[in-house]
């Protein structure tokens, strides 16, 4: 079946609505990623994480396997060659499963195109041979994989499993999973982003402390964004059930502009702490967000 | 303007209500639920509410029409003093036209309905008229209406009738409609002859507050001839066994000249009997004697007639006579001519009525003798248990039975009919003489002998009478001195039984000698025959009872056959009674053609005194003494507030107004939803 799915012309840019439709979540990971790496044809970056990074100077305590004997043979001095990335690095999706994610104005919720998502990154990270884990959080840790070569298949199980329910909170979850992940990895936090912008910063930032590298896609309805609605009509807050009675023709125009703000507000601060920040907005085929993702890594890795 | 209840101007507060819609427009729509209302909340509220009306047009309709209901409930009233005369001057008129028969005097009545229909022609669109016809009673013709035809209409087709004028009870009737009247001015229009007998200063006749009274007199000169025929008396004599009539008529001359020339006639069953010359002089009467005539049949018809006048109801006075039928009464006696000389001697005299005796021995006592007579007299007898039976059902079904309870009279214990069960005989030789005392006078029996030495009981000795003792029903109608029944009664079934407690002839006492025998003996034999002399005639607004006046036929009357020759059914047993209302000859009719009684009606004369009064005493009276009457100016009540503002009705138009508003709203609306 994934072959005739990747076989197929035009695949790489799938409807995430006819891709929620899939249900399977592996079948719709495999043909995104597949369709992805095919449409690639030569990925530079392929398996950049056994890459040679630098020297530095030997301490004491450091493993001799690791001396450059080479260096040595040249300087007369020890130097111990240190790597990108593990090899085997871990791999975490941080998924918002709060009340809030379960919207959507065309079909897909974004808790649907998130969970694609992670089942795409978490499909292609596997590839490569890297160990996935997942944690899905509202205002507490909901459901937790360790990072595992093995555990794909119970990443993807628990995220079928999942349904959005409670409000959400960034900062508690976030705080307890940042003393979690003791090795390095890289961590995709997934998630609307409903907090003022330093709440937001304040609770993510923390997950960089043990040097993950940190990824985070704001998903979006597109709603969300143009607030495209005509008559005057009560609002419902999803997560705290607040009615309001809410005028959108006369609100257009100062929702958008607070809404942009939101997003540079975040744009500037997780580029200050040197977070990936991307907005994704669920009318965008997915391979637009791997894309995304691997050009940010790439960029990332460039800088370094 | 002014307004009766400003109160309601708080509701102006309302207004407030369509610009806050307009201005939230909070529509029922379905809720959008949306992940996070972070963003609205910070959108300012003012600015949600500081929304642009759109739909100017929209709103100042619907501000107009809840105003326009405010003011509607705010009672509004113009106060100027010109503009409230078309509505407010709106008046109740009712009009009293007199139909007494005196309106037919001269040209009186055509007068009459002249002013009626002009007062008529005075009503304005916006008044209402009523027109009542009056002589001893009222009657209600045409009800507070504005159509001016039917009241025109119903004056054109009314005519004076055979009643008195009595003035009080059309003022009542005219009271009660102005009472029930909404209309500012109301006013009563009394057309009539004002004659001085139609007001007795009665009281109770007020109009309501603020009513007044105009009369229109009738004027017409009393330089014609007015006669009439006041009255009859009917003199009965009998000769060689036929029954003759003396009629005698009082004429009266009501007017200033003398009455000569003319004649008095007498009329019996149409044909003329007699005929006397007539002289009157001015204001004065004389009574005229025809010859007798013989009372030949039943139900004879006289009428004593004067030559044609000015006022042609009062000529005639008409009487029925019919011959005196004798009262049937069997005496049950010894068969000796001594027990039963004074009883037969007193019954066999008298005219009114008469008696007609047959004395028969308590063996001899046939039913046919008891169906004949109407009253039974048992003369000191012994009765057998057979006889007492038969008896006694005689007078359940509506006999007479007079009992005297000399030292033989006996009755049997089983049969319970008599007054009293008859004890030992009391002996009152020795020592006093019992004597009749307590009469119950106002009983028929003793009814001659209430007023003063009209006969004195007590003055008659009693040697001996039997010991009565009362039964429970019966009636003490005298007692002896001893305190014993001396005149008892009992009514049994439809008939009675009276009874004396001695003898009837002169064995016992002086009774029969003395001049209140006769007189109680007749009294107790009508009585006791339920007799009652036939009225000759009766006047018109009397009430005539059919069945007492057939109840001598013993016939139902079915249909009374009226002078101008309508028939009146009685539907109903017991509803034969009948206000006279025409001059002449009713004729009360059983099943059959023949007429069964015939009852005569004359006008009152008293009408004919065509003397009149001043109208003013009415107006005084009817309105009060306070100058509201015929001269007080009709606009001079001034309208309260309430009513003027009752008549202008701006609320109305208001109201009208804001309903039509929030209809155009409602459609308008829907069109604007829909585009």
């Amino acid at each position: 079946m994934a072959v005739e799915i990747h076989a197929i012309p035009g695949a790489r840019f799938m409807d995430p609505v006819v891709l929620a439709r899939i249900g399977n979540l592996e079948l719709v990971a495999r043909a995104v990623v597949d369709g992805f790496i095919n449409g690639l044809h030569k990925a530079p970056y392929f398996g950049a994480s056994v890459d040679f990074a630098e020297h530095r100077g030997y301490v004491p305590g450091d493993d001799i396997r690791r001396m450059d004997w080479r260096l040595w043979a040249r300087t007369d001095r020890y130097y111990i060659k240190e790597y990108e990335a593990e090899s085997n690095m871990n791999f975490s999706v941080l998924l918002d499963v709060s009340k809030s994610m379960d919207y959507g104005s065309r079909g897909i919720t974004k808790f649907d195109y998130a969970r694609i998502l992670t089942a795409c990154l978490t499909n292609l990270v596997h590839h490569q041979r890297d160990r996935v884990g997942f944690v899905a959080f509202d205002q507490d840790v909901v459901a937790h994989v360790p990072p595992s070569a093995k555990h794909m298949e119970t990443v993807l199980h628990v995220l079928e499993r999942l349904t959005p329910g409670r409000p959400g909170s960034l900062k508690a979850p976030l705080h307890k999973l940042a003393e979690h992940f003791g090795r390095r990895g890289v961590l995709v936090v997934i998630s609307d982003f409903y907090e003022e912008p330093e709440a937001v910063v304040d609770a993510v930032s923390p997950l960089r402390f043990r040097g993950n590298d940190l990824v985070v896609f704001h998903v979006l309805d597109p709603s969300e964004l143009e607030f495209g609605f005509g008559d005057a009509q009560p609002f419902e807050d999803l997560e705290s059930g607040e009615q309001m009675p809410v005028v959108p023709e006369a609100f257009r125009e100062e929702y958008r502009s607070l809404v942009r703000a939101h997003i540079d507000a975040l744009t500037q601060a997780f580029s200050a702490v040197r977070v990936d920040y991307t907005v994704l907005d669920t009318s965008q085929p997915l391979d637009f967000a791997l894309f995304r993702y691997l050009n940010g890594r790439l960029k990332t890795m460039k800088i370094r | 303007m002014s307004f009766l209840a400003p109160l309601f101007f708080l509701a102006l507060a309302g207004l407030a209500i369509p610009v806050l819609l307009h201005l939230t427009q909070r529509e029922k729509k379905q809720i959008v639920r949306f992940p996070s209302l972070m963003f609205v909340r910070r959108i300012p509220y003012q600015s949600v509410r500081r929304r642009k009306i759109q739909h100017w047009f929209l709103l100042m309709v619907r501000l107009a029409a809840l105003a326009l209901i405010v003011l509607a409930f705010a009672r509004p009233l113009i106060e100027r003093a010109d503009l409230p005369t078309a509505a407010a001057s709106a008046r109740e008129a009712v009009i009293l036209l007199d139909t007494s028969y005196s309106m037919g005097f001269g040209d009186r009545w055509a007068r009459a309905q002249a002013a009626a229909r002009e007062e008529i022609a005075k009503l304005s669109a916006s008044d209402r008229g009523s027109v009542v016809l009056f002589g001893s009673g009222a009657e209600i013709q045409i009800r507070s209406t504005a159509e001016r035809s039917r009241l025109i209409a119903s004056v054109d087709a009314a005519a004076p009738g055979a009643s008195a004028t009595r003035f009080s009870p059309a003022l009542k009737v005219a009271g009660a409609i102005l009472a029930d009247s909404t209309l500012p001015r109301r006013e009563v229009i009394l057309i009539s002859d004002f004659q001085r007998g139609g007001w007795r200063g009665e009281e109770g006749a007020r109009l309501p507050q603020g009513a007044t009274l105009t009369p229109v007199q009738i004027q017409s000169p009393a330089d014609r001839p007015n006669l009439s025929v006041a009255g009859v008396t009917l003199a009965r004599s009998t000769f060689s066994g036929q029954q003759r009539v003396v009629v005698t008529a009082g004429v009266v001359n009501r007017t200033e000249q003398p009455a000569t020339g003319g004649s008095l006639t007498l009329e019996v069953n149409g044909l003329t009997v007699g005929t006397k010359p007539l002289a009157v002089e001015p204001g004065g009467s004389t009574s005229i004697a025809f010859d007798a005539f013989t009372v030949s049949a039943p139900n004879m018809r006289g009428t004593v007639r004067v030559p044609e006048d000015a006022l042609s109801t009062d000529n005639t006075f008409n009487f029925v006579v019919s011959p005196s039928t004798p009262v049937h009464v069997t005496v049950v006696d010894r068969g000796s001519a001594a027990a039963g000389l004074y009883l037969g001697r007193v019954l066999s005299i008298g005219d009114a009525p008469r008696f007609e005796t047959v004395s028969r021995r308590p063996g001899e006592v046939s039913d046919d003798d008891l169906r004949r007579s109407a009253v039974v007299v048992l003369n000191d007898v012994e009765v057998g248990a057979p006889l007492a039976r038969r008896l006694a059902r005689y007078v359940e079904q509506g006999g007479g039975m007079f009992v005297a309870t000399g030292p033989r009279a006996t009755w049997p214990q089983d049969v319970d009919a008599l007054p009293a069960t008859i004890g030992p005989p009391v002996d009152r030789t020795r020592g006093d003489a019992a004597r009749v005392g307590a009469l119950e006078y106002g009983h028929p029996v003793f009814e001659p002998f209430r007023a003063p030495r009209s006969g004195d009981f007590s003055a008659i000795p009693i040697y001996g009478y039997r010991n009565l003792t009362a039964a429970k029903d019966a009636q003490v109608l005298a007692r002896f001195d001893a305190g014993t029944p001396a005149v008892l009664e009992r009514r049994l079934g439809r008939g009675r039984v009276l009874m004396w407690s001695s003898s009837l002839d002169v064995s016992w006492s002086d009774f029969p000698t003395k001049p209140v025998f006769p007189v109680f003996i007749h009294q107790a034999a009508r009585h006791l025959a339920g007799y009652a002399e036939p009225a000759p005639w009766l006047t018109v607004g009397q009430v005539l009872n059919a069945s007492a006046v057939a109840s001598t036929t013993r016939a139902v009357v079915r249909v009374v056959l009226t002078p101008s020759g309508r028939r009146l059914p009685f539907e109903d047993e017991g509803t034969e009674v009948l206000e006279l209302g025409e001059q002449g000859f009713y004729e009360l009719r059983a099943d059959g053609n023949a007429a069964e009684a015939v009852v005569a009606a004359n006008v009152d004369p008293a009408e004919s005194d065509l003397t009149p009064m001043d109208a003013r005493e009415i107006t005084a009276a009817a309105v009060g003494g306070g100058g509201t009457g015929s001269d007080a100016e009709p606009d001079g009540v001034p309208l309260t507030r309430e009513a003027r503002e009752k008549n202008q009705r701006l609320w109305w138009y208001l109201l009208v107004g804001g309903i039509l508003l929030l209809g155009t709203d409602t459609l308008l609306s829907n069109r604007m939803a829909k585009a």
